[in-house]
């Protein structure tokens, strides 16, 4: 019953992202736009190292995942749409859950966009790409929890713009290492690192999906 | 003490916001039927329904509910990314009711059949399409927070029938406002300064 509300939450977040799709627009954007100035910045050679491509490429990834959130807590702060969710019954667990369902969903769809802005503007040569796909989806999935929380928990401050990547990056910090390193040697055909940095990054994405569904709701005002 | 009648209670229930005290230990039972909460701005109406509702947390006392509770706030609480009827469908099927009857309770305020998002329509259109949520979601106990601000004359009346349905209907309903020409005939209760009176 639980996950099926959860579904629901998630559903109509997709649903009113469809119908307005900034929080997605502005993701990508901002995924699109880090990786185009990154190879401006440092030139070809340096852009297109594996490591460099890859810590870049995931850093924006978890700045347009604290973006994608906020926007969708900001609509639901409209018209206080939230309390009315708030109101029903194990509401709480179902906004927390059905926020990471429908974030996890959209940064799938913004990191596949993203790593294939990457390889194709960077001219990465990936010798691994179903091991790059495999670590970029656990990567995706590991980090809507902890961001989710954190928006939760400074959902009424003022400062929450500046709040919410300050408490968020490094927090994530361990995810953002593993997912570095997996998908830098998924570029360089080291599959078993690959594989054993993915193992990593699913421990670490199990360790934030329990704490954010411990405190999570009770976080949410 | 609550009776088996009563739908929701509230013992000794005291709430302190940013360390100011809103409610002093409030006694109160609602049965079916509907409760006036009256009271001047500031005395604690609405933080007294949100308790009710579970919305915020009690610093003492307890709550008891029995059955779901439809809250409806003095704003129309509708993703306004959406449309009403996918609105009123959401809140439809997260408590396992029939959307069947949607279109006919939006049409029945009013509120017309459009795909565009609720954020396309004027307040008052909102806020119609929020009180539709009265003829969908018949929950054991509903409470509603200055439900007549913003509405013309047709839509009070259409909310004092919908209000009298609700009592016969045997759900317990708890309206705080200050409008209360429509609303005469009931029980009311005042809220003075976090506390009721008599």
């Amino acid at each position: 019953m639980r996950l099926e509300r959860a579904s629901l939450v998630a559903g109509r977040e997709l649903r009113a992202e469809r119908a307005q799709p900034d929080g997605l627009a502005a993701a990508l954007g901002l995924v699109a736009i880090l990786v185009f100035t990154e190879s401006l910045l440092v030139g070809p050679a340096v852009a297109a190292t594996p490591q460099i491509a890859a810590a870049l490429l995931w850093i924006a990834l978890a700045l347009a995942t604290i973006l994608a959130l906020t926007r969708s807590f900001d609509r639901e702060l409209e018209d206080d749409a939230i309390e009315a969710l708030l109101a029903l019954p194990d509401g709480r667990d179902a906004l927390y859950a059905g926020k990471v369902i429908a974030a996890t969903l959209l940064l799938l769809v913004v990191a596949a966009v993203g790593t294939a802005l990457s390889v194709f503007l960077l001219d990465l040569d990936v010798l691994l790409p179903g091991h790059l796909l495999l670590v970029s989806a656990v990567g995706a999935i590991a980090m809507p929890p902890l961001v989710t929380l954190y928006v939760a928990i400074s959902l009424r401050l003022r400062a929450r713009a500046l709040l919410v990547p300050l408490l968020a990056l490094p927090a994530l910090l361990p995810q953002l290492i593993c997912v570095s390193a997996g998908v830098t040697a998924a570029i360089t055909g080291d599959a078993g690192a690959s594989l054993a940095w993915c193992a990593l990054l699913v421990a670490t994405a199990l360790v934030s999906a329990v704490a954010g569904l411990t405190i999570g709701p009770a976080a949410i005002e | 003490m609550p009776s088996l009648e009563d739908r929701a209670a509230l013992q000794g229930a005291t709430v302190v916001l940013d360390d100011r005290t809103i409610l002093r230990g409030i006694d109160l039972t609602l049965g079916p039927g509907v409760t006036v909460i009256r009271g001047r701005n500031g005395a604690g109406k609405t933080t007294l329904l949100r308790a009710i509702a579970g919305l915020v947390p009690l610093a003492r006392g307890t709550r008891v509910v029995q059955g779901d509770v439809l809250y409806l706030g003095h704003r129309p609480q509708l993703h306004r990314a959406l449309s009403a009827r996918e609105n009123l469908a959401f809140f439809a099927r997260y408590r396992g009711l029939p959307t069947a009857g949607i279109d006919e309770a939006l049409a029945g305020w009013g509120v017309p059949d459009l795909p565009r998002p609720v954020d396309r329509l004027s307040a008052g259109q909102r806020r119609r399409a929020s009180l539709a949520r009265l003829d969908v979601e018949r929950c054991a106990v509903v409470l509603l927070d200055e439900p007549f601000a913003e509405l013309d004359d047709e839509a009070r009346e259409m909310l004092a029938a919908r209000i009298d349905a609700c009592a016969a209907r045997g759900q317990a309903v708890a309206i705080a406002t200050h409008a209360h020409e429509e609303l005469r005939r009931y029980r009311t209760l005042r809220l003075d300064a976090g506390g009721l009176v008599p």
